[in-house]
């Protein structure tokens, strides 16, 4: 598994009264080399027709981006293939590409070609790095001046950040609470304030913080598309699911040491699982009596164990709350709430599955139907990984 | 009367006592009499390991209480056999 992840989020919030967005964002990850492709893109005016020419240049943007093209050739097609709006004179959409690789954790490094969108702001920690951008002046038919495309070649360390937004968040507040807008300075500020408060804030709500921060800015009216993107280079928040004991008795201490060893936040889920590690551990096992449902038994407590749950009846609950993308608000106060939670704030999950069989669950007058364990870890791994973008992985025992 | 030491009872919260019965005795405020209750120690057990001993022809849901173990356990007999226990 990696040894660093790439947090990479965005938050939006239309123009008022529009139901479509004229900026677009697209994110591809590529495992094979570590590769990771951000696009933003906005389109000229607002509604579908922005939407439209906004897609048209993020698709080709991102396509062009894992071809083995230069960036700025690829640039470059765009900007020619981008039709030159009539009476404005200018181009319908501005982009920003960021071509993060990552191969390994100390070499981080992000091609980033801006066209026309407010510049990209690097932070390391909580202090704003400035860089230099290389110029590339283009002319293209039609246009009444050159267009200039920057270009920067930056290095990453964990811990850094990159945020990438469009003008209507530059922009917010003008003429209204502010003269001139928010401003690069403005979001610069805010951005490091909302850092400074929280050193470990994820991509998700550091864009959400700044584009909420913008739209009240606007009184709550955007005059614009409102949308910031932010990449996060971090070490990957990784977690362990326990589940079902060893196929032989001998097998038991392995799966201690598997367990102390691993960095990260642990889950064992199987009644007799749990009394495995408890006793190898030698801590207490305490059954929480306050949190249950009629579907889902109660989870328990246990010294240096995140989370203690049932087996098989909490882990096809929740392979199916994962499959269907359920809200972690709407579900009961139970197992596999906190399961989901864990889960959904998890970069990596390694699964241990042990392979004895339950002869209690052979027994035909159960009522409901108890699946394979290696069935509902192979759905929840899918759900995982197609839903919610986790990598996932998984051993035998 | 003397202070009393309260009864342990253990309910088995594994997945095939919950899924035929077991649930239901989780409910155990609504049902029980709130002077048995009172003389009771109510914990949960993640599996007592009785489900999967050939030998008992006693099936899920399991109880124990103080030191005997017991099957086939519903509402009622949790009950009657709690309240035995208190009183003795």
């Amino acid at each position: 598994m990696n040894d660093i992840f790439i947090d990479v989020d965005y938050a939006q919030i239309y123009k008022s009264g529009q139901k479509i967005g004229g900026d677009v964002f697209l994110l591809s990850r590529n495992p094979d080399n570590n590769q990771v492709v951000c696009t933003l893109s906005d389109g000229l005016g607002s509604g579908v027709k922005a939407n439209v020419l906004a897609s048209l240049t993020a698709h080709m943007a991102h396509k062009l981006s894992f071809s083995e093209l230069d960036l700025t050739h690829s640039a470059k097609i765009i900007m020619n293939t981008l039709p030159v709006c009539k009476e404005r004179k200018i181009s319908y959409s501005t982009f920003t590409i960021a071509d993060i690789r990552h191969p390994s954790l100390e070499d981080i490094h992000i091609n980033l070609v801006e066209y026309d969108n407010p510049s990209a702001l690097l932070f390391r920690g909580c202090s704003s790095l400035s860089w230099n951008r290389e110029k590339i002046d283009l002319q293209r038919d039609g246009a009444f001046k050159k267009e200039e495309l920057s270009r920067s070649y930056l290095k990453m360390e964990v811990g850094d950040r990159l945020i990438i937004f469009s003008d209507g968040v530059t922009q917010a507040g003008m003429g209204k609470s502010l003269p001139l807008g928010w401003r690069v300075e403005g979001v610069r500020q805010f951005a490091q304030q909302q850092i400074e408060r929280n050193p470990s804030i994820s991509s998700h709500d550091l864009s959400q913080a700044i584009v909420r921060k913008a739209n009240t800015l606007d009184r709550l009216v955007s005059k614009d598309d409102i949308t910031c993107m932010v990449v996060y280079a971090r070490k990957p928040r990784r977690t362990l699911v326990v589940t079902g004991p060893p196929f032989t008795k001998e097998k038991d201490a392995l799966l201690g040491e598997k367990i102390s060893a691993f960095e990260g936040r642990k889950i064992v889920s199987g009644g007799t699982t749990a009394l495995i590690v408890s006793r190898l551990f030698n801590k207490k096992l305490k059954v929480d009596m306050s949190c249950w449902s009629p579907d889902v038994p109660p989870c328990s407590t246990m010294e240096g164990i995140d989370l203690v749950t049932e087996g098989m009846l909490t882990l096809s609950k929740v392979a199916l709350v994962l499959e269907e993308k359920k809200q972690v608000r709407t579900l009961h106060d139970d197992a596999v709430k906190k399961f989901v939670e864990v889960m959904q704030d998890s970069d990596q999950v390694h699964f241990i599955v042990g392979t004895k069989i339950n002869e209690a669950h052979q027994d035909p007058n159960i009522p409901v139907e108890i699946g394979i364990r290696r069935t509902i870890i192979g759905r929840l791994r899918k759900a995982l990984e197609d839903n919610y973008l986790k990598e996932t992985s998984q051993e035998y025992l | 009367m003397g202070k009393r030491e309260k009864v342990l009872v253990k309910i088995c919260v594994g997945t095939a006592c919950f899924v035929q019965g077991g649930a239901d005795l989780l409910l155990y405020n609504d049902f029980l009499d709130p002077v048995v209750l009172a003389n009771c120690e109510i914990e949960g057990s993640s599996c007592l390991g009785m489900c999967k001993m050939s030998s008992t022809k006693a099936r899920p849901p399991f109880v124990q209480i103080g030191t005997e173990v017991y099957g086939d356990m519903t509402q009622e007999r949790f009950c009657k056999l709690l309240a035995e226990a208190v009183n003795a």
